[in-house]
């Protein structure tokens, strides 16, 4: 299977393997901190939502 | 008594030290030689092309991959929530660009990269996309090493096309 490619100034090549398991990593952690980013922002909106069900005004929300 | 006059500046600010262009989808881009004793601070733009996917871009300085230390903070095009995100002793700076397959930005700045100091970064990015926002975030690399290169690596996927740009501010 073809590794992904990298670019050194003009010239591009395919990843060596220790720069492919770096890249894998790294790209794990980056999947991992997207889905912990994606988790915050649904709980606050469903934290918001609930609060707006209670009654609040969005200034009154916005003032907590 | 004698009047004075200050004699104006003739020269720019800023320097463009080198441009490289994009290839077609690679998986990070170096850029080798932008950083020497001549200036002290820089600004990269990056401006252009494609990503295969949506993508924050990350920052790597030389060949370390620790002691990145950052914050961002983005507020949303929707309403203004404002959230916030960190690098705590990352292996890059995370957030310093954005891309779509419809174009890439970054708008950088950069101090003491070359100089034996703690290089510091400034950076705002516009996040393109309906459900996004508009997006700041500063730090430091934890370091005193001296660095002449730097690399640029989407979060997910390939970039094609677009023109990377360095300059140099005038001591």
């Amino acid at each position: 299977m073809a590794k992904p490619l990298i670019q050194i100034d003009d010239e591009v090549r395919e990843m060596t393997d220790e720069k492919f398991n770096a890249y894998k990593a790294l790209q794990t952690a980056n999947a991992e901190a997207q889905a912990e980013a994606d988790a915050k922002i649904t709980a606050r909106l469903s934290a918001l939502a609930k609060l707006a069900a209670l009654g609040l005004t969005e200034a009154e929300i916005a003032a907590l | 008594m004698a009047v004075g006059f200050l004699s104006p500046t003739t020269a720019g600010g800023l320097t463009l030290i080198k441009t490289q262009t994009i290839g077609t989808t690679v998986s990070s881009v170096t850029v080798t030689g932008a950083f020497s004793t001549t200036y002290d601070a820089y600004k990269i733009i990056l401006s252009g092309g494609v990503g295969s996917a949506s993508h924050n871009l990350a920052l790597q300085l030389g060949a370390t991959v620790t002691g990145y230390y950052a914050g961002y903070i983005t507020s949303s095009y929707a309403a203004g929530t404002i959230t916030g995100d960190k690098d705590n002793n990352a292996a890059s700076f995370t957030l310093v660009g954005y891309g779509t397959a419809n174009v890439l930005n970054l708008n950088l700045d950069l101090q003491n990269p070359f100089t034996a100091k703690n290089t510091t970064f400034q950076t705002f990015n516009s996040l393109t996309a309906t459900g996004a926002g508009s997006r700041l975030g500063t730090g430091y690399l934890a370091n005193t090493t001296s660095y002449t290169d730097f690399t640029l690596t989407p979060s997910t996927g390939t970039l094609t096309g677009g023109t990377i740009r360095v300059y140099g501010y005038k001591n």
